[in-house]
């Protein structure tokens, strides 16, 4: 067995043990907020790796990733309660209408890089922020107003869902949305956007149209970003201002920094105990931004390839080398064409 | 016979410094040209315009019979311009058979003979290029010489007609530069690819190249037949 398949293996393994762990938790009787913080968790964990296709794999450090998450949640919103249709059809839609969002910011960003995509995401996310929160636009029977920071009701056809139910669906959706996530990191164009990222000058010269791909991460994170987002906004039963928001966006970008940016599964374990952790701490909203802070300052500081980054490389220099720089294992193929 | 690579005065300004002044050259298909020139007489600017890295202020390039001037360095490798660089740029985190198949990849349909496969057009490159048993090392680990080799392997994944090389020999172990030089020759003789070998090293042009261009202060002051 390679040593690559054998790493993958053991992550693997890690991954159904905890899997494992999940799917038991509720058989100990936790209480509804903690199973409630946790399913909260398992959607903030997709939405963290939705943007570490963007900010990690293609090198696209976006700040303004809750834009497709709560266009995604709005568009729900107001489909289900002002045209009254059904959970799934508004969900494709939701999603579609996050990846056309993620698309037009793809537009904008792909010609950029580093400091100047941050910002580009950061300005339209806030403005996209700043008019939902500051327009009551729609009303709602019985003179409610809608919109705002209020935000719109979802119309769920259901009544009240048992905790564990709400945490089960969760955790079944962050290991579908992963598994979809992992499936297009690892295609060619995964592969692509690596390079993109690794190297964009050698990406050109290698006739790579490295615009079209920086686009391509963009509609593909944002359709994630999206059914999160869709998801999201069915839990709670309200899309909000608060899902464009920039402490969101900072979240994730926080989450998968410290998780290991570019390896997925790192920001997804970050995104669930780190989440979990301040939540079930019951920290005061502004100090867990500070600690979000300073957590982001001491990863980048100690750990700029975040834990999962950090495990991969002390990984890689303990495996003694198993092969000799010009010498072939046994019973290995012999390199084709004319080789020596 | 119809220049496969026709520049025509070429003209580049960088503020108030003229870098190209004028420069006309072609090359025919399958032939090997050498560019000679002191330290900043604007060799590795040539080549970035040539390449489509750079646009020229003034002048045209036509590659293959049609006009390339304003198409970027992406596009140009699809049509089978490839180029290496004086320093290379490595893909940190991909294996060094990954950076090849991005190369493969992105060459289009072009990139692999018909009959064969990507996977044996990718091994066929690693092998040619003496990387088969790094092919699993990450990029970002290999010596200045595998580099290079790195740099001529994904130059050759687009079955290059013509591969403009940037001091590819530069910094190289003398057992590294006859290697390369030999797989320059055989991929000039095997496939007829054209190539503009750029160096400052006027012994290596004369032994390798056909016809060597001089260039001083952005202008080819003589062409000398080898």
């Amino acid at each position: 067995m390679c040593p690559s398949t054998r790493k993958e293996s053991a992550v693997g393994g890690w991954l159904a043990a905890g899997i494992g762990l999940l799917l038991l938790f509720p058989l100990s009787s936790p209480d509804a907020y903690l199973l409630d913080v946790l399913t909260t968790g398992f959607l903030l964990a997709a939405f963290t790796a939705s943007w570490d296709v963007v900010g990690g794999i293609s090198g696209q450090v976006t700040l303004g990733h809750a834009l497709p998450f709560g266009a995604a949640a709005y568009t729900l919103a107001i489909l289900t309660r002002l045209a009254g249709w059904p959970i799934p059809l508004a969900a494709a839609a939701a999603v579609l209408v996050a990846a056309a969002a993620g698309a037009g910011i793809g537009l904008l960003a792909a010609p950029l890089s580093g400091p100047f995509v941050a910002v580009l995401t950061l300005a339209l996310g806030e403005a996209a922020h700043e008019v939902a929160a500051g327009h009551a636009f729609l009303s709602g029977p019985g003179g409610y107003a809608w919109g705002g920071e209020g935000g719109i009701p979802v119309a769920l056809p259901w009544g009240d869902v048992p905790p564990f139910a709400s945490y089960y669906a969760g955790l079944l959706f962050l290991c579908l949305s992963t598994l979809g996530i992992l499936f297009f990191c690892r295609s060619e164009s995964g592969l692509i956007l690596r390079a993109v990222a690794g190297s964009p000058l050698t990406a050109l010269a290698s006739g790579v149209p490295i615009l079209r791909f920086r686009r391509l991460a963009f509609a593909v994170a944002s359709a994630f970003a999206g059914a999160a987002g869709a998801g999201f906004a069915i839990h709670v039963g309200r899309a909000t201002a608060g899902d464009l928001s920039l402490e969101l966006s900072f979240q994730a970008a926080t989450f998968a920094a410290v998780g290991g940016r570019g390896t997925v599964i790192g920001p997804v374990v970050a995104a669930v105990t780190l989440h979990a952790l301040f939540q079930g701490l019951s920290l005061p909203p502004a100090v867990r931004v500070l600690v979000y802070a300073a957590t982001l300052l001491a990863t980048l500081r100690f750990f700029p390839g975040g834990v999962a980054g950090t495990v991969r490389e002390a990984a890689a220099r303990l495996r003694p080398r198993e092969r000799g720089r010009g010498g072939r294992s046994r019973g290995e193929e012999a390199p084709p064409g004319n080789s020596p | 016979m119809t220049a496969l690579l026709a520049a025509t005065g070429i003209g580049k300004s960088f503020g108030g410094t003229r870098v190209l002044d004028g420069v006309t050259l072609s090359i025919a298909p399958g032939e090997p040209v050498g560019l000679f020139g002191p330290n900043g007489s604007g060799k590795t600017t040539l080549a970035n315009v040539l390449s489509g890295l750079l646009p020229p202020d003034e002048g045209t390039i036509a590659f293959d019979g049609g006009d390339v001037t304003r198409m970027p360095l992406d596009a140009r490798c699809r049509l089978g311009m490839a180029r290496t660089f004086q320093i290379p740029h490595p893909y940190p985190s991909l294996t060094v058979q990954e950076a090849v198949r991005v190369a493969v990849g992105s060459a289009g349909p072009r990139a692999v003979p018909a009959g064969g496969t990507r996977e044996e057009k990718i091994g066929e490159i690693l092998s040619r290029s003496g990387l088969y048993d790094q092919r699993l090392e990450p990029c970002g680990r290999l010596s200045q010489g595998c580099l290079r080799r790195l740099e001529f392997a994904r130059a050759l994944a687009c079955r290059p007609k013509l591969l403009i090389l940037d001091e590819v020999f530069s910094a190289l172990s003398a057992a590294d530069e006859e290697e390369l030089l030999a797989l320059l020759r055989t991929v000039n003789r095997e496939s007829g690819a054209a190539f503009l070998l750029i160096s400052h090293n006027r012994m290596l042009l004369s032994a390798t190249c056909r016809r060597i261009l001089y260039l001083e202060e952005g202008r080819i002051v003589r062409e000398k037949a080898v």
